[in-house]
């Protein structure tokens, strides 16, 4: 002990790589070995709808607005991206710790995509018809296409296969999400109108992109 | 006389002026440090600003050449001719008047206007007879002595007062903060943090002198909370999302959360959290706005800027952190442990708690760093960390003013009439320290 205590507490300034960004993160980056394609995640998902995600156990109590407990199995990245959504619009600045980061983004920007479909004189069904529209349309932009908005930070998959499979991995994403979203804007259906505050989350832009 | 009359205490800040006796809980008057002077010409037109040539200086410093006898010419009742405070900018409304602001950062601008202001602060509001006081002014950390010289000039030729103190506010701060029970040692060495409408300070005192080189500021305070709001409501297309709205709003729901994210799905399990603010237009129509998410949003601000503004990004935490590691060794321990809230943008339930958690953070992360890099063969006793929120906080340098004024050294501290005319104005460059080690 020959160093004095005194000045070891009040050493140097703040070291950059100690400040973190202050947007949210995902905690499935931490899910070991998830399977990739490219650098996007396949994370398992809490989905009836059919495509190469790993599907988790779907608890037919809970109603569709609803997630399960974050520390539960059946807990997935979209509940995550559901529950980040009205936090993260708000940052410009995002920083990738993981892959699952990446979805993530793919999410946030997805559900930006289907507020902005959602008019708020619209009733459950017309919504549902036109964010249902978005969702089940096959023709969408994935990662390596010239459409694709985050191209920097996505990687193209290496080969058809791999962009079928990851075409239809983001389909069901996209699926699922909107049905949840619709959920929670329209209290599962027993609402008339758009919930306003999550209406009113239409215009931000998070890292000042849209799909 | 003035020996047994309560000392005046006058903070002129930016925005609002307090002004009110030594030894009182809270200033008499609070109102804007505002001045509505005759338009001139007859037509009303002009620059809108009284007279702009010479209005820079106090009126006895142009004698002489020039625009003396123009001066002289218009000093006639147009000079009287004034309001100050809620009057003047209700004066301003109407025609004939136009509002001016004589202090500019902190700093006074006009002396003119200023002087103008406090002859009526004094004559018609508070309704004292200088020459039976002792005065207590307040000027911002950094102010250059010939300000101060300016003041005295004024206070002691123009108003002809007993006796003259100027202190620094964020040391008055320091010292409002001692009715806390959290405060055991009245000292004089702390962090004020002060955030009014225009501008947040973060200022470093020692032993009752201010750190002037470490001083930061940030350009996000009251004002900014409020148009935040403001953008909220329109992003909900709220029926009314006036500023006066939403000032309102910000002043009676806000309040700072541990998390924004799990504050969000707070208030989708529980609904009682989103309010109604009721509010009456100038119609006598009622409108009821919804209140939700900016109740957490808003003071947000402060700790995730980039919430709000695309050009200042760093937390308020990482400033004061920032600022005391910038600070000389010695005084940084003293400087952690006494974090001082002032001003009403440090209102907000839970803004002291926050704020202490997230430096403790910072503190905590780098003595860990620093001990992994000694290869552990240096342990930290750790380093206390205290933010100090107090009733006070809100007028927390006219209080701190208050205290130290009403103390029965303070007239011992102050610069009399005799003094100056004595030894002249550059006496008042220098004043002993109040409140500090030797006094009680």
């Amino acid at each position: 002990m020959s160093k004095d205590r005194q000045t070891l507490t009040v050493s140097r300034p703040l070291h950059n790589s100690e400040l973190k960004m202050p947007a949210y993160n995902s905690i499935f980056n931490a899910e070991p070995s998830p399977t990739l394609i490219a650098n996007f995640p396949l994370l398992p998902l809490r989905t009836k709808t059919r495509g190469p995600a790993y599907t988790l156990p779907l608890d037919t109590a809970l109603p569709l607005s609803q997630s399960p407990d974050p520390e539960s199995d059946s807990y997935d990245a979209l509940d995550e991206v559901l529950s980040l959504f009205r936090a993260n619009t708000f940052f410009r600045n995002f920083e990738i710790q993981g892959p699952a980061d990446r979805l993530l983004i793919y999410g946030i920007l997805f559900v930006s995509e289907c507020l902005t479909k959602i008019k708020p004189s619209m009733s459950a069904r017309e919504a549902q018809k036109e964010v249902q529209n978005i969702a089940l349309d096959s023709n969408f932009a994935i990662p390596g296409d010239a459409g694709f908005p985050l191209n920097q930070m996505f990687e193209a998959p290496g080969s058809r296969q791999e962009a079928e499979a990851l075409r239809q991995y983001l389909a069901q994403v996209r699926q699922e999400l909107a049905l949840r979203l619709l959920a929670r804007i329209y209290d599962d259906g027993q609402a008339e109108k758009p919930s306003k505050w999550w209406l009113s989350f239409t215009k931000r832009k998070f890292m000042g992109k849209s799909l | 006389m003035a020996q047994n009359t309560p000392a005046v205490v006058m903070d002129n800040g930016t925005g609002y002026s307090k002004l009110g006796f030594a030894g009182n809980d809270s200033p008499s008057f609070v109102f804007p440090t505002a001045i509505a002077t005759k338009a001139q010409g007859a037509a009303g037109g002009g620059t809108g600003s009284g007279r702009p040539a010479v209005a820079n200086k106090p009126s006895y410093l142009t004698g002489g050449a020039g625009p003396t006898g123009h001066l002289s010419m218009k000093r006639g009742t147009e000079d009287l001719d004034f309001f100050i405070g809620d009057e003047a900018l209700a004066a301003g409304n109407g025609p004939g008047y136009g509002v001016h602001y004589p202090i500019r950062h902190g700093q006074i601008e006009n002396w003119d206007h200023m002087e103008r202001f406090w002859s009526n602060s004094i004559f018609k509001y508070l309704r004292v007879e200088p020459e039976d006081h002792y005065f207590l002014l307040t000027e911002p950390p950094l102010n250059p002595p010939e300000n101060r010289e300016n003041t005295a000039e004024i206070m002691f030729e123009s108003f002809n007062c007993a006796g003259l103190y100027i202190a620094v506010q964020a040391v008055l701060a320091l010292a409002a903060s001692w009715t806390s029970s959290k405060v055991s040692d009245r000292s004089l060495t702390g962090t004020v943090i002060d955030s009014g409408d225009g501008v947040t300070h973060v200022i470093p005192v020692a032993e009752g002198y201010v750190i002037g080189s470490s001083i930061k500021s940030i350009p996000i305070a009251g004002r900014d909370i409020t148009y935040f709001v403001q953008s909220l409501l329109r992003d909900r297309g709220e029926p009314d999302s006036s500023l006066k709205t939403a000032g309102e709003i910000k002043e009676e729901y806000c309040y700072v959360c541990p998390d924004m994210v799990k504050e969000f799905s707070r208030y989708d399990n529980d609904r009682s959290r989103f309010l109604k603010h009721t509010i009456t237009q100038p119609g006598g129509r009622q409108v009821t706005v919804d209140v939700g998410y900016e109740r957490f949003l808003a003071p947000e601000i402060f700790f995730n800027p980039e919430i709000y503004s695309s050009d200042f990004l760093t937390p308020l935490p990482t400033v004061v952190d920032g600022v005391i590691q910038s600070s000389p060794i010695d005084v940084r321990r003293g400087l952690y442990k006494n974090i001082v809230l002032s001003g009403g943008s440090t209102l907000y339930k839970d803004f002291g708690r926050r704020l202490q958690r997230d430096i403790k953070h910072l503190v905590d992360a780098r003595i860990r760093a620093s001990e992994v890099r000694s290869g552990g063969a240096a342990r930290s006793g750790g380093l206390e960390v205290q933010v100090i929120s107090h009733k006070r906080q809100r007028h927390g340098p006219w209080f701190g003013g208050s205290l130290l004024g009403q103390t029965p050294e303070f007239r011992s501290y102050c610069h009399t009439k005799a003094e100056y005319e004595e030894i002249g104005p550059s006496i008042v460059r220098r004043f002993a320290l109040l409140g500090g080690p030797g006094g009680s």
